[in-house]
């Protein structure tokens, strides 16, 4: 027994030196195989993650009907229930529109993209989209939606790709202020995460003159972000030892879009 | 036993997809809900010296590729420390190994709730190395209750888990520290 738990011991030093030692380029192709494998049960789970909270939704709507069919003695209860699934299409309709306006208005070649799941982790933000290389999607490549900067391509398999999102703290965009000569670099934090973004900018000058609201715009420098793109707004700006450094509020709701576009160049 | 070995790789690999799907819990300050640790202690107090170090390789690995964005250039997180990270709690539950063959359910309870308490330590070696690596540390309160909120909401899981594996592991013809099943 003692020589099985040494020989056991050995393997595991020996298995996990070679791991550490093993290149990123082979740890990044191994968590796109990863990713490939689950795409199915990833793209399953979206659709009953969406079908869900469709019902979810019906919920809702029904127990406002309840309420005004209290109000109104139930007497239309059929005309308000038609009412307010028009309604869902509506906005749902209009939301496509958004997107498909923004897709044909842009200087850039989009791709759209879905939102599979998003992630758990503590430390790191990133989701995974439902498109990859067939598609025409390489690592690197910017993603956006219509209302600004949501992240970057990380890992690439045939069917998915995982994107890292502008709330985690590994990302940096250089920016510039809109209506100044203020640029710097925005990041999220520790902290972050996509319910609760909290996304920095670093190395502005001390004396900048920022009020908040002012729009934060990608400066293009970096090559992954073409520079115009939106990434949210001034929320509070302080003054540290060495540098200026502000608070924004992302342009992007991160944690209930559910189309985003992945820039592939230029039209 | 190997049959309930394999069947832990795949209860842990199915909690890691299924931790994809599971949104964080916004009243403490956002702290993930995890299943894979709960799993991962049931294999160390259950299973011998050997296959809770395999199954301590194959959780660690999986983790670093499910839960942390592998970059082509550079990581700041080495892939493969989770191995190590994953390591020290599960040796500490392996000790308590003899308590858990006595097969008495306060005892596994008790069990549960230690690998709920050893949650937060992976949270915090986890951020540890993403300090070093990225030259900052900082602790804030949304800090501490990431680290911290995934251990409570262990506290119920575990037990759970523990009261599900255990029949799973006899109906596989594991029963570790028992009379063999006629």
């Amino acid at each position: 027994m003692k020589g099985i738990t040494i020989a056991a011991l050995g393997a595991f030093g020996i298995f996990v030196v070679l791991i550490l030692l093993l290149p990123q380029q082979a740890k990044h192709q191994l968590q796109g195989a990863l990713f490939q494998l689950i795409s199915p049960v990833l793209r399953t789970g979206a659709s009953v993650q969406q079908e869900l909270g469709g019902v979810g939704g019906g919920l809702k709507r029904l127990d406002e009907l309840e309420r005004e069919n209290q109000k109104l003695k139930l007497d239309n209860e059929q005309l308000r229930a038609s009412n307010s699934l028009l309604k869902n299409l509506e906005s749902e309709v209009n939301r496509l529109n958004r997107a498909l306006g923004f897709r044909e208005q842009s200087a850039f070649k989009l791709l759209p993209a879905h939102i599979l799941s998003r992630e758990s982790a503590t430390w790191w933000n990133f989701c995974t989209i439902d498109r990859g290389t067939k598609n025409g999607i390489a690592t690197d490549m910017a993603v956006v939606t219509e209302d600004g900067v949501f992240g970057k391509i990380t890992t690439v398999a045939k069917d998915v790709a995982v994107v890292l999102l502008v709330s985690d703290e590994s990302l940096r965009v250089s920016v510039s202020i809109e209506g100044t000569q203020e640029q710097g670099i925005v990041s999220g934090t520790r902290a972050s995460s996509n319910y609760v973004p909290d996304l920095k900018i670093r190395f502005l000058s001390k004396t900048a003159n920022l009020k908040p609201g002012m729009k934060v715009l990608t400066a293009g420098s970096g090559g992954v972000f073409p520079s115009g793109l939106v990434v949210g707004s001034i929320k509070d700006f302080f003054v540290k030892e060495l540098e200026g450094v502000a608070s924004v509020t992302p342009a992007v709701d991160l944690a209930s879009v559910q189309d985003v576009f992945v820039v592939a160049g230029q039209k | 036993m190997i049959l309930f070995f394999l069947a832990l790789l795949v209860l842990i690999f199915g909690s890691f997809v299924f931790e994809l799907f599971l949104p964080p819990v916004l009243l403490l300050h956002g702290a993930v809900i995890l299943f894979v640790p709960a799993v991962y202690f049931y294999g160390c107090v259950s299973l011998p010296f050997p296959l809770t170090l395999a199954l301590t390789c194959f959780t660690g690995i999986l983790n670093d590729l499910f839960t942390i964005p592998q970059s082509r250039s550079h990581a700041d997180f080495p892939s493969g420390i989770s191995i190590l990270i994953y390591l020290v709690p599960g040796l500490l539950m392996h000790g308590l190994r003899p308590l858990f063959l006595r097969h008495r359910w306060e005892t596994h309870c008790l069990l549960a709730e230690t690998g709920a308490l050893l949650t937060p330590f992976i949270l915090l070696a986890q951020y540890a190395m993403l300090s070093f690596e990225r030259r900052e540390i900082f602790f804030s309160d949304v800090i501490v209750w990431r680290i911290v909120g995934p251990g409570l909401i262990s506290l119920l899981i575990a037990p759970c888990v523990f009261f599900i594996l255990t029949p799973l592991s006899h109906a596989l013809g594991y029963r570790p520290g028992l009379p063999l099943a006629r």
